[in-house]
């Protein structure tokens, strides 16, 4: 099957053959958790022992929680993967293998099976681990695990095959067949199917096409792409060949990426060279009459602009502003021509698929989402970071398998929102949801690009549909009414809510705008702006009206509705709470339950934040 | 032309500037992306910039204006040298990043958006920089610095104070 060579670490991977490899995380996460003084202490230790190794940086492999990441390889041995790195850590993790030939058991994580290679006694490999072994990698199976400026890694762990597949065994209707029988659906949220997609642009008419990747990922807590194009970016461009040699007549290409990756970027514009050396872009590619290239456009900064006729706009230097469909982008997209656009996940499973073939693809996933999907798995959640699952996987196994349960043992799970923005909040009696396109919006989100935020009891759902309707009412690009002044209104009554000033009747005027907003908005950002508030009221009500009817917070998050009263039974006279208190209002002896003194206290919730204990209300 | 006040600013003549519209073949396609690189030596676009990028490529004012004001990630007035970028998106929110943003605003004495006087610091919260697992995060200058506190943040503002008066320091003897 064409991802186990991948995830089994190829031999050509590690060519020399008596020199020791370490692999150091390095993807946005690696880099924001230290992973560059890491490598310089690496180097420095080296250096001191005297000895040779290869220091390579890799993608992310999705433990972003156990950042940073350090993977030690010997010669013949399996790769051990190192958590939480610091500086104390490697004298003896280097004393294990270089001293004493063995592995620094407390602080390792899993070991990676390399071909030819042997594994050491007493580790788990890495698909046994709770966080791997509800996966399945197929899109994210490099990332984390090689070279991502190496286009010899990529190489070496089968890129650039399928091209060659497509290019001397394939014809175009053949490219479109293999998608179409794979099911892959859009996984930017849309779940258009991609060899209808691509069988459309390659009938409209026109003798030049363009290719575009949208990678504009703007879902606030969601990474899938940025760790897809940080970790194995030619994978992206392959995809995006695919898509050329299926749809026909098309010599260039665009990848629209954000301005908040400069690092996806730059590894973008590294791929595009090295391919160009090697002739997988440019002309008469690997000899053929196919010539084709990419151009890298970077955004600036506007949320809507992951909206493919945004998009679109923004690319041809216009303010980016969606236009109504149809047209649509494969029949009129960029300057005018035919287009296909695709998001940088379904760009990156296209090799596999044309090498797996369509019927290995539609093996996993559920009845009508086939495949595989990653997710970005944050908020109040043990294992945070990038997972891929199997279409159809239940949300109960994502939570609490693969992410490890809550991160406060003590304080429940309360909901999981799903789809950004653009999506809801799935409370506890919706956790055996099957993850797929159908039945998360069934259960009132929808799968989106694949954020999932995980809240604790101690979170506000109120202040969380104000969070989500804040964002989309400042990304509204304020061409169409019902977006621009329908999500301010909205917002105007949430915010009441939040501060203690609701009152009856709110609801039902937020459920009312949330229709008007949903049905007249010109895109699908305004159209789906209303669904944080819906998913939030349908599950939730109890708690919007403890904040309208009984002035109370639940969460204690909303500071104007806390009562700023311990809670005898639960203050376990830790006097945390104390010192924080600016205003000296708290007052509390050893051994004593702490007091809040109302007259002097000013709101600030520095006592509420600092209880570990949910005492205080 | 006038120097800008931004510490990072570099001159930039109108033949620069007809050069770098000549290099994207003055099409209007490319006028995001001229902007781009006239920010990127300039730290922002002035405005005089921003006609004469207009008047190069055939582009009435008024669109070159509604372009600009367009994105969020173009300037029209002068920055800080260090761009704090706040994450305000999911994950920091329920991880407490308003507690950062707070931080920073009481002891530079900015609002969002805002520069600090001495043109050291603005403070720019921003949706998602998509490190959400090492919530609550923040950028500044293309780094990125992960699992912050209010009390680190700071820390981290008066290490890039110190970076920048020993710099001036060492400036001042070589010359």
């Amino acid at each position: 099957m064409a991802t186990e060579t991948v995830v089994e670490m190829a031999a050509e991977l590690f060519p020399d053959v008596a020199i020791p490899t370490i692999h150091i995380g390095m993807a946005t996460c690696g880099l924001a958790a230290g992973a560059r003084s890491i490598q310089e202490l690496v180097e420095k230790e080296l250096a001191k022992r005297g000895i040779e190794a290869r220091i390579i940086p890799t993608g992310c492999i999705g433990m972003c929680h156990n950042e940073p990441l350090v993977d030690i390889t010997m010669p013949g041995k399996y790769r051990v993967s190192y958590r939480n790195v610091k500086a104390m850590v490697i004298p003896q993790i280097f004393d294990a293998h270089f001293v004493k030939g063995e592995f620094a058991k407390k602080y390792a994580v899993c070991q990676i099976s390399v071909a030819g290679h042997t594994p050491y006694e007493g580790l788990s490999l890495m698909n046994e681990t709770n966080f791997f072994k509800g996966q399945v990698k197929i899109v994210s199976s490099r990332c984390g695990l090689i070279n991502p400026t190496s286009i010899d890694d990529y190489i070496a762990t089968n890129g650039y095959k399928a091209l060659k597949k497509m290019l001397f065994e394939m014809t175009p209707e053949m490219i479109i067949e293999e998608m179409t029988k794979s099911g892959l659906r859009g996984r930017g949220g849309g779940g258009f199917q991609t060899g209808l997609k691509w069988k459309f642009t390659r009938q409209s008419p026109g003798n030049e096409k363009y290719v575009v990747c949208n990678a504009d990922e703007g879902d606030p807590g969601a990474f899938m792409d940025r760790s897809i194009l940080e970790g194995d970016p030619h994978s992206v461009l392959e995809g995006m060949l695919a898509a050329a040699l299926a749809i026909g007549n098309s010599k260039r290409g665009y990848i629209y990426c954000r301005a908040e990756y400069p690092l996806a970027i730059r590894r973008l514009r590294k791929a595009i060279a090295d391919a160009h050396e090697r002739n997988f872009l440019g002309d008469n590619i690997l000899g053929t009459d196919f010539s084709f290239d990419i151009t890298i456009k970077e955004g600036a900064g506007a949320y809507v602009c992951g909206e493919e006729t945004a998009l679109l706009a923004s690319l041809m230097g216009e303010r980016g502003m969606p236009w109504p469909k149809p047209p649509f982008p494969a029949q009129k997209g960029v300057w005018g021509k035919p287009t296909v656009i695709n998001n940088v996940e379904t760009l990156g499973n296209v090799g596999h698929i044309i090498l797996g073939g369509g019927d290995w693809y539609a093996s996993y996933g559920s009845e009508k989402t086939k495949g595989t999907k990653t997710f970005a798995l944050t908020g109040s959640i043990k294992n945070s970071g990038l997972i891929e699952v199997p279409a159809g996987t239940p949300l109960r196994s994502i939570v609490f398998d693969i992410g490890g349960g809550m991160i406060e043992k003590k304080i429940p799970f309360k909901a999981a929102q799903l789809g950004g923005p653009s999506g809801g909040c799935i409370p506890v009696s919706g956790l055996d949801t099957p993850v797929d396109f159908e039945n998360v919006v069934a259960a009132g989100a929808i799968m989106g690009s694949g954020g999932i935020v995980v809240m604790d009891e101690s979170s506000c759902i109120v202040d969380t549909a104000k969070f989500f309707l804040k964002f989309t009412q400042d990304e509204s690009c304020g061409e169409c009414t019902p977006c621009r002044v329908g999500s301010k209104i909205m917002l105007d009554i949430l915010t009441r809510i939040t501060e203690g000033q609701g009152q009856e009747g709110d609801l039902d005027e937020l459920i009312r705008l949330s229709m008007y907003v949903k049905s007249n908005s010109l895109c699908g950002l305004g159209a789906a702006a209303p669904n944080p508030v819906l998913s939030t009221i349908r599950y939730f009500r109890e708690e919007f009206e403890a904040h309208i009817r009984d002035k109370h917070c639940p969460g204690t998050v909303c500071a104007n509705l806390i009562k700023y009263v311990v809670i005898e039974e639960d203050c376990t006279t830790c006097g945390l709470c104390e010192p924080v208190c600016p205003t000296g209002s708290v007052t509390w002896e050893k051994g004593e339950v702490a007091h809040i003194n109302l007259e002097t206290c000013i709101r600030c919730k520095a006592c509420v934040d600092a209880c570990k204990f949910r005492a205080i209300i | 032309m006038t120097k800008a006040e931004h510490g990072a600013a570099l001159e930039i003549t109108d033949e620069q500037i007809d050069q770098i519209c000549e290099e994207f073949g003055n099409r209007e396609g490319s006028v995001v992306q001229v902007l781009q690189i006239i920010q990127e030596k300039y730290g922002y676009v002035p405005a005089e910039v921003l006609e004469r990028v207009g008047d190069d490529l055939g582009i009435p004012h008024s669109k070159m204006f509604g372009v600009l004001t367009f994105y969020s990630q173009f300037y029209q007035e002068p920055r800080g040298k260090f761009i704090l970028k706040v994450c305000v998106g999911t994950a920091c929110h329920v991880r407490g990043a308003e507690l950062l943003v707070d931080k920073i605003k009481e002891n530079l004495h900015i609002e969002a958006g805002e520069n600090t006087e001495d043109m050291m610091f603005t403070l720019e919260p921003v949706a998602c920089l998509g490190s959400c697992a090492l919530a609550p995060m923040a950028m500044v200058n293309g780094n990125s610095f992960g699992k912050l506190s209010p009390d680190r943040m700071l820390e981290m503002i008066h290490q890039f104070q110190e970076e920048e008066a020993s710099e001036n320091k060492e400036s001042v003897s070589a010359s």
